[in-house]
């Protein structure tokens, strides 16, 4: 009896939840005058760097913050050809994950368990909602109730894009599903020439999950670095 | 998705215990000319302890220059290791009595790794305690040649497929004018990615704090 009435609290808690997430709201962007408007759009490409990079990070992984593992990450892209090349080492140096994307993923090396379906796919996806501008329409560009600039994209895949700017230049992306729930969310700490000194993600799926990047390096490349690469 | 992967990611258990084995054995007095196994062997047998500094070159064809970690090693016979990493991320992974702790630096400080974690390392252990006896020709996923001349080498290449994808060979390379004394270990992946480790000021056969095996700090 008392499982039951525990199963059937359960289900209404999680009714309740897809309730709440399919009745949710997208935060408020507060319209500008059209200076302002453009000011703020233009504002909101500071976080993605224009220039090709090469970035090493050390990086905290986990599902809870008592399994964080810690790797190294090597990233390479280019802003303008929107090709990405991204390896995952163990601190020992010993290559986990190597992949390509150019318009598609390429796995080079896929060590087990980084041989999972999709698993290039959803590491390309994170790579690329850091790094790279979002694709897609600006639907709206003006201000957060607390005064930070923000601006809100359409994605090619239906998907919602915020990006909000702080004064300090530190920045946050967040996306949102069809249903307005939160899929994923970024945040750089410290920036220094629009650089982050730190950068998390968090993704709210099914379970969530937690990245921390700690910079180690970042220097300009040319196109042709990662176009070879 | 992405990261529910990466509590894994001291996986997998082989490839990271070759790496381990072979760092350990490239700070390893080993006979000048490295004439047979049994003068390995012999020699081996006279380390108690070793205390040393150590660069790791990771070289990767993305990488314009490679990235470089260094740290230091610590190894008491039969099977003690401290094996800290100082930058780019501190990490220490201590082995003291069939007991394996590692401590990694983030965001919450030097913080335990999980037990489970830690489970296949003791696989490095069982590897430790062979090549510490020079027992080179004994190791389960490689076979070792020893090649002498001018610049004597032991080469390791993987007996199995599967460990072949991964890690082509290692090379250990024995020091032309110092007789006994390595040179460099690098370990091949695949072409244009392989790491190197280096060892400077390596002290051997003196007391070592039974401490630094135990303790992260």
């Amino acid at each position: 009896m008392m499982t039951r009435h525990i199963i059937t609290a359960g289900t209404a808690l999680s009714l309740l939840t897809v309730l709440f997430t399919a009745c949710s709201t997208l935060p408020v962007i507060r319209p500008l005058d059209a200076a302002g408007t453009k000011a703020a759009a233009e504002r909101c490409r500071r976080p993605f760097l224009d220039a090709p990079h090469r970035f090493v990070h050390a990086i905290e992984a986990g599902i809870t913050e008592r399994s964080m593992g810690t790797v190294l990450g090597v990233t390479l892209f280019d802003p303008t050809s929107g090709i990405v090349r991204s390896a995952i080492l163990t601190l020992e140096g010993f290559v986990l994950f190597d992949a390509r994307y150019d318009k598609g993923v390429e796995v080079f090396r896929a060590v087990p368990p980084f041989d999972a379906p999709r698993f290039g796919e959803n590491m390309m996806d994170d790579i690329r909602l850091i790094f790279l501008a979002p694709q897609g329409r600006l639907l709206r560009a003006g201000t957060r109730e607390n005064g930070d600039i923000a601006c809100r994209y359409e994605d090619p895949r239906g998907q919602t894009v915020d990006v909000i700017v702080r004064p300090d230049d530190a920045w946050e992306i967040v996306t949102y599903g069809n249903q307005n729930e939160p899929l994923r969310m970024v945040e750089a700490f410290s920036v220094k020439n629009r650089i982050p000194e730190a950068v998390t993600l968090t993704g709210f799926f099914t379970v969530d999950y937690k990245l921390r990047l700690t910079l180690v390096s970042a220097e300009p490349i040319s196109p042709e670095e990662v176009k070879k690469h | 998705m992405t990261t529910s992967l990466f509590s894994h990611a001291k996986m997998p258990t082989c490839c990271v215990s070759i790496v381990l084995a072979a760092m350990f054995l490239s700070c390893f007095p080993m006979p000048g000319r490295a004439a047979s196994w049994e003068e390995v062997q012999k020699e081996a047998a006279k380390i108690t302890s070793i205390n040393a500094r150590f660069t790791q070159s990771k070289h990767m064809s993305i990488l314009a220059r490679p990235l470089i970690s260094q740290g230091r090693f610590y190894f008491q016979a039969p099977d003690s290791v401290r094996w800290e990493y100082t930058s780019p991320v501190k990490s220490i992974l201590l082995m003291n009595r069939g007991e394996i702790k590692r401590y990694t630096m983030g965001s919450r400080g030097l913080v335990e790794d999980a037990a489970g974690s830690l489970q296949s390392m003791q696989v490095v252990l069982r590897e430790i305690s062979q090549w510490s006896q020079g027992r080179f020709t004994e190791n389960e996923h490689f076979s070792a040649t020893l090649k002498g001349g001018k610049y004597p080498k032991i080469i390791l290449t993987p007996k199995e497929r599967g460990m072949a994808k991964m890690i082509s060979r290692i090379v250990i390379s024995l020091s032309a004018d110092r007789p006994g004394v390595m040179e460099s270990v690098a370990i091949f992946e695949n072409e244009g990615n392989h790491t190197l480790f280096a060892f400077a000021d390596v002290v051997i056969n003196t007391p070592l704090d039974e401490a630094l095996f135990r303790k992260s700090q």
